[in-house]
């Protein structure tokens, strides 16, 4: 599979190359830039989780994302490397669909996000994790949340299905609740651990 | 403070950190705003005197021009109305002249403006002294309207909200409307009045006061008419409107979806209800739109030729300026021409079919919104302008039902996220059916194509937008590309939102004035490039993408000083027109079509050289590329066709099938024609009356036209100048830099050299110093042995001068005791080394004699402990 997906990917990596050349290019071996793209069902809690992660924040009341909106945050690792988040949060909607390759086209991270109390979220999660596989950068991170975990009495998607699916697709897995603010910056620390270094130049 | 007008701010708290509009503030926004407010005021008072004068001098000429004509209707409305008006009269006092005049010029209006009449007159029941009791009515509260002086007159602003609210036709359902809402309203006393208030803020509060009363009661708020001074604005829109509905009617889109007919409105026309339905489900399942449109309005556009409105212009420019407070609600729903688009009781019908639908729980059958939008809408429905005080439950319960009704009106559309934002937005300027048909103007008419499933008008858009920008703004461009931006990713969102929630309200509103005033997207683009421009120097300081996402983003967030907004948008784009952009439409949509054809079909879309992305890519990189990439487009055209027929033919058949309908329709209306070969007389003459204006007019456009273009080319120039000298300015503080930096970078190769030269001396130094204690090391160990060997010699010298006395002492007792000490001398000559050996060994043996006891002494000191 990584085989087949890996030709458009690569075409597709090209025309993003000015970015992963941007990204890797000014950042070094200590600080390290990524664009990282959220996908998934609307309503699942992107927006919130961006919004904790960057501004420590949780509004129960968040606006509709319209297209995408974009934050940045900078965290620090134990090594004493930083790694600057370049997040573009995008829309839900299933036709919004026909714009999301612009935002993750490029990204060196995917979070693919669903709502742990929504199995439709979690299937569409699957066709989130799939549309990557065929037309994202073939050395893309991918990570699939299962949000909402404060919700645990209204849990619909077992964290062993998440578990399962996202080592088939070897991705890193983890569930947060933008809510109470757990595991949100393990959530992005796990990823920053994961990235491909530059190789440490002079 | 312009806040304090508004009834439900009277919380300081919420003051603190909402806008004028009831909007919430973001933190960083709420000094800017504070600074803003001030400014705001003074324009807002400057904009409604200019808007003031204007519709008087309109009126006055309206009443000039047509006075005569219609002296007899006049007359009986006079009578009528002179009834209903006395307390009014009476209460307003010196008001009343003013009322004469304007009423005279309604009744004028009404019957010249005649849409509203049209509207009246198709409905069955309606009574022609009815329709002129609810004009009165209405000329009565305008003309209040326009006073404006006494504001506390509470029970008279609830009076003159009646008519406008309760004109659903008959004479009798009027009165029982107008007791209804007299009753709610007058509770709310203050609140209610405010329609009447003309001070800048009356749409928030009586909408909110709208929306939990009537909600509540499960009544939708009726239709409610524009005040009539905007009369004649709204009859110059309306022509828009019907023409563009022939056009389209005639033209078969591209797009293919959802094609708003004259043809099929005219059918609805004369229709009853039951008829309605059937079309409404004929309208779900053929994925065509029944788009309201009053029957006068329809026969209207066979004289189509657009009247000459002389003061089109002036109306623009006051458009640009703002529009003020308490009229933006009526004068966009005149901008759209929400009343050629109406069909009566459409909403209402769409609303009980949804119910229906709802309650025999037939869901995604072809009746009643499909459930993914259903639950689209759920889910978004807290999420729109959340904690905006107006949308409380009563509102999202209208925001609710106004998106489910469009959903079942356009299929093709349905739900897109977006929308709840502009249902949201214009149902806190106008009644629920008010706010659906000028949501169904924007989305079916000026936004075509945008919010479908597809998105594919969108997304075409967006590939023109990339090319303008490419072509305005090369250096920005430029430095986007080398930061690895898109400028789409930005602009995208800009676009579909419409601008809201990326601007400020004020500016929002400010550019939705112009937009919808034009009638199309361009506004939309001189926006965006209006940004560009005044954001653009700060962004080519930015070092990385995500730093120039923010700075745009923020910037654009802190665009406060909307007059300057929309002053560089239009006064700076001129060029970017509407046939412009349908040019560059043409130019790229192929390829947004194939990406989508090749989506829907699972294909690798990016591998595709066509591609959007690739497309996009191509820009950055070769603009010449693109060029031949289009002719490569357009070379697979032949390829495309079979796309494009899909897109095609039911268009074709739905189009054929519709103008069949109308010939009906036509035959069927025939009873209104009578009424219609009237209006159509009273319209010829007017147009003929307008001619000689026109000329006039004609030469005064020219003449201006010349004066802003000059004007434009030299504010352009001076810009490009201006814009060059930076360019220059920049340049040579780059190359001074530069310079600066190579001359440091010289002197410190200087000092490192040195540095190095005195490292290496201080090496060598430091070698020699360690060199040197070693010897000196070696010296001091041979000065002490010397000096050890030294003290040895000392000691055997003093031994020597020792043994020596005692030798001599000893020769001298020898001498003593031998006679002959010649004998004896030589003897002991002999013998003498022997013995002094032996005295040595003596003496030696004398000079230890004391050690050994020592030694004896501590080894028993040693034992005994
Ligand atoms: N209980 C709970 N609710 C959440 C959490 N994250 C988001 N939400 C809620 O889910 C809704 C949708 O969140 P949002 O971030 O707008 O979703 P998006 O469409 O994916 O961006 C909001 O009303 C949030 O209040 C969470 O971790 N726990
Ligand atoms: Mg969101």
């Amino acid at each position: 599979m990584g085989c087949s997906g890996s030709v458009p990917a690569r075409s597709s990596g090209q025309s993003g190359g000015l970015n992963n050349l941007e990204n890797a290019g000014s950042s070094d071996a200590k600080n390290l830039r990524v664009k990282l793209v959220l996908l998934g069902d609307s309503g699942v809690g992107k927006s919130c989780i961006v919004l904790r992660f960057v501004r420590g924040q949780f509004d129960p009341t968040s606006k509709v994302t319209v297209g995408a909106s974009f934050l940045s945050q900078t965290i620090a690792l134990q090594d004493s490397t930083t790694v600057k988040f370049e997040i573009w949060d995008t829309a839900g909607q299933e036709r919004y669909a026909a714009l999301a390759p612009l935002y993750y086209r490029g990204a060196a991270v995917a979070v693919v996000v669903y709502d742990i109390t929504s199995p439709d979220s979690f299937n569409k999660a699957q066709y989130w994790v799939k549309e990557l596989q065929k037309h994202g950068s073939p050395d893309i991170v991918m990570a699939l949340v299962g949000n909402k975990a404060d919700l645990h009495e209204k849990r619909e998607v077992p964290a062993q299905d998440g578990i399962e699916y996202a080592e088939k697709n070897g991705m890193f897995f983890i569930e947060t609740s933008a809510k109470t603010a757990d595991n949100i910056n393990q959530l992005f620390e796990e990823i920053a651990k994961r990235l491909p270094r530059p190789s440490p130049s002079s | 403070m312009s806040r304090n007008r508004f009834n439900f701010l009277h919380n300081s708290e919420l003051e603190l950190r909402r806008d004028a509009y009831g909007f919430a503030l973001r933190p960083q926004h709420i000094q800017g705003y504070r600074e803003y407010a001030g400014i705001y005021k003074e324009e807002e008072e400057e904009r409604t005197q200019k808007w003031k004068n204007f519709l008087e001098n309109q009126e006055l000429a309206q009443l000039r021009s047509t006075k005569e004509k219609y002296k007899e209707t006049l007359q009986a409305n006079s009578t009528e109305f002179e009834e209903e008006t006395v307390r009014d009269k009476n209460s307003e006092g010196n008001k009343a002249e003013a009322s004469e005049l304007k009423r005279t010029t309604f009744s004028e209006k009404g019957s010249e403006g005649n849409e509203a009449e049209a509207s009246e007159l198709k409905d069955e029941t309606v009574s022609v002294s009815g329709s002129q009791v609810d004009e009165a009515q209405d000329t009565r509260w305008k003309a209040d309207l326009s006073e404006r002086s006494g504001r506390s007159n509470v029970p008279e602003g609830t009076r003159e909200t009646v008519p406008e609210r309760g004109r659903e036709g008959e004479k009798a359902e009027v009165t029982e409307l107008k007791e209804e809402t007299l009753s709610e309203r007058g509770k709310k006393g203050d609140d209610s009045s405010r329609k009447s208030d003309s001070d800048g803020s009356k749409e928030l509060s009586p909408q909110k006061e709208q929306l939990s009363e009537e909600t509540k009661t499960e009544k939708v708020q009726p239709w409610a008419q524009i005040r009539p001074s905007l009369g004649t604005i709204e009859h110059m829109m309306n022509f828009r409107v019907k023409k563009r509905k022939v056009m389209k009617g005639e033209q078969i889109t591209k797009s293919g979806d959802h094609l708003p007919s004259i043809d099929e409105a005219r059918s609805s026309g004369g229709e009853s209800d039951e008829d309605i339905k059937e079309k409404v489900c004929v309208t779900v399942t053929s994925y065509g739109s029944v788009n309201g449109l009053d029957d006068k309005g329809s026969q209207e556009d066979e004289v189509s030729p657009e009247p000459y409105f002389p003061w089109k212009e002036e109306l623009e420019s006051l458009v640009h300026g703002g529009v003020p407070k308490d009229l933006r609600g009526e004068l966009w729903q005149a901008f759209v021409g929400v009343k050629a688009r109406r069909t009566e009781r459409y909403y209402q019908d769409l609303l009980a079919q949804e119910i229906n639908a709802d309650e025999s729980k037939e869901h995604d059958n072809s009746f009643g919104v499909p459930r993914k939008w259903k639950k689209q809408i759920e889910k978004d429905i807290p999420r729109t302008f959340p904690a905006h005080p107006a949308l409380n439950e009563d509102g999202r319960d209208s925001l609710r039902r106004l998106l489910l009704a469009y959903a079942l009106h356009n299929p093709s559309v349905g739900y897109c996220q977006a929308m709840n934002f502009f249902a949201g937005l214009l149902l806190l300027l106008m009644p629920e059916e008010n706010a659906f048909w000028t949501f169904v103007g924007i989305i079916d008419d000026y936004f075509d194509g945008y919010y479908t499933e597809e998105m594919i008008e969108a997304q075409v858009d967006q590939l023109v937008f990339e090319e303008l920008i490419r072509e305005r703004f090369p250096k920005l461009v430029h430095h986007l590309d080398y930061l690895g931006v898109q400028v789409t990713w930005i602009s995208g969102p800009w676009f579909l939102s419409i601008f809201v929630n990326i601007l400020p309200w004020e500016s929002v509103l400010r550019v939705w004035d112009v937009l919808l005033y034009e009638g199309n997207r361009v506004m939309l683009f001189r926006t965006a490039l209006a940004l560009m421009e005044l954001y653009g120097p700060a962004l080519v300081t930015t070092k990385d993408a995500g730093d120039a996402i923010t700075l745009l983003q923020s910037l654009a967030g802190s665009t406060f000083d909307s007059s300057q907004l929309v002053f560089t948008a239009c006064m700076g784009y001129l060029t970017v027109t509407e046939a412009r952009l349908q040019e560059l439409r043409e130019k790229h949509r192929p390829a947004v079509l194939l990406v989508v054809e090749e989506r829907s079909k699972g294909g690798r879309v990016w591998k595709d050289p066509n591609g959007l992305a690739t497309k996009l890519y191509s820009f950055k990189h070769d603009p010449e590329l693109l060029i031949e990439e289009n002719k490569g487009t357009e070379g697979s055209d032949d390829a495309l066709a079979d796309g494009d027929l899909s897109y095609k033919e039911p268009a074709a058949n739905l189009d054929n099938m519709l103008s069949g309908l109308s010939v009906n329709s036509e035959l069927e209306g025939r009873d209104l024609q009578e009424q219609v070969v009237w209006l159509k007389v009273e319209l010829c003459s007017l147009l003929e009356e307008k001619r000689s204006a026109v000329l006039r007019a004609e030469e005064l456009e020219t003449a201006l036209m010349e004066m802003v273009k000059q004007d434009n080319r030299r504010q352009l120039s001076a810009r490009i100048e201006q814009l060059e000298q930076e360019v220059a300015e920049l340049q040579q503080s780059l190359a001074d830099k530069r310079e600066q930096e190579s001359a440091m970078i010289q002197v410190l190769m200087k000092v490192e050299q040195e540095q190095r030269i005195t490292e290496d001396a201080r090496r060598n130094a430091e070698q020699d110093a360690r060199a040197q204690r070693y010897a000196v090391n070696v010296l001091e160990e041979k000065y002490e042995k010397a000096m050890a060997s030294v003290a040895q010699m000392e000691k055997r010298a003093v031994m020597a001068e020792s043994m020596l006395e005692a030798t001599l002492q000893y020769e001298s007792g020898q001498a003593k005791a031998v006679s002959s000490p010649r004998a004896v001398h030589n003897q002991s000559s002999v013998d003498s080394p022997k013995r002094r050996i032996g005295l040595f060994g003596l003496a030696w043996r004398d000079r230890n004699k004391g050690k050994p006891s020592n030694l004896e002494g501590s080894s028993d000191r040693k034992s005994t402990n």
